[in-house]
């Protein structure tokens, strides 16, 4: 058989391959919706340690200094109270700057990141997160000398609280 | 639900230069954008993402938060009082929301 003609006919084959790149087209669009997102935000479908990789590199982090008061058991993961201790100093030559807050199961396991200053007087900072699933909750501080402290605390989680 | 209503809770006596646990609660859905409602539509992610806490002109404490917050976000901290100034607590969600409200702190 031979092919008579090499312009751009609807057929069977072209009619395929075009469909093929327009859905493609739309996936793309729909899976990178153009959201305005805060600066710190995570990436979507990263994992924790893709998450501490990128914020951290390959710094030291040193599991002490740290105190993380969580619940053992959270009969609901979308209300799980958090607080976070530290006894490191406050004062204006030394100071907890940020204290990072991940939840290891979630979708996004970056949660908050909060910046202290010496007007705080201690480094003490509650909330209440939502957690997927059981998992590890960390808490990574940094001061302004540049030091990493970290704490890892498992919560067990009965009703997962994002959704989806 | 009232978005946004703001209650912060200080210690009655303060005295000079102690530094005081200070309690702030904000009314907001802190939706994920993950969950769908019962038509099956995805209720897209409305939560705040910014939290200033200011005391007189300076800027204590500074959050970024992500979706990972629990609805109606309740936040505790320490303050050293050290002089008579506001404590002002201002929230902005990803939508360009701003809702704020402060109290005076007036240490003896």
């Amino acid at each position: 058989m031979e092919q008579e003609d090499k312009g751009p006919a609807l057929t069977r084959r072209t009619f395929i391959k075009s469909a093929g790149v327009a859905g493609a087209m739309f996936l793309a669009a729909g899976a990178f919706p153009p959201l305005v997102r805060p600066a710190l935000a995570a990436v979507k479908g990263e994992n924790i340690n893709e998450v501490l990789k990128r914020q951290f590199g390959n710094r030291k982090v040193s599991m002490s200094h740290v105190t993380i008061n969580a619940p053992i058991i959270a009969e609901n993961g979308a209300v799980v109270p958090l607080t976070i201790t530290s006894d490191l100093p406050m004062n204006n030559n030394d100071y907890v700057k940020k204290i990072n807050v991940y939840a290891d199961g979630n979708p996004e396991p970056y949660i908050a990141g909060i910046e202290l200053t010496p007007a705080n007087g201690k480094a003490m900072f509650a909330m209440r997160i939502k957690m997927r699933k059981t998992s590890n909750v960390r808490a990574i501080l940094e001061t302004s000398r540049g030091q990493l402290y970290g704490a890892i605390k498992p919560v067990k989680v009965t009703i997962g609280g994002c959704g989806g | 639900m009232v978005v946004g209503r703001i209650k912060i809770r200080v210690p009655g006596t303060i005295r000079k230069g102690e530094v005081i646990p200070v309690m702030a609660l904000v009314s907001h859905p802190m939706d994920t954008g993950l969950i769908k409602n019962k038509a099956g539509q995805i209720i897209p992610a409305y939560y705040i993402n910014d939290v200033d806490i200011f005391y007189g002109n300076e800027r204590v404490t500074h959050c970024d938060w992500s979706y990972g917050i629990s609805a109606n976000p309740f936040i505790s901290f320490y303050l050293k009082a050290d002089k008579t100034a506001p404590l002002k607590i201002v929230y902005k969600d990803n939508k360009g929301g701003v809702y704020q409200q402060s109290v005076q702190i007036t240490p003896r």
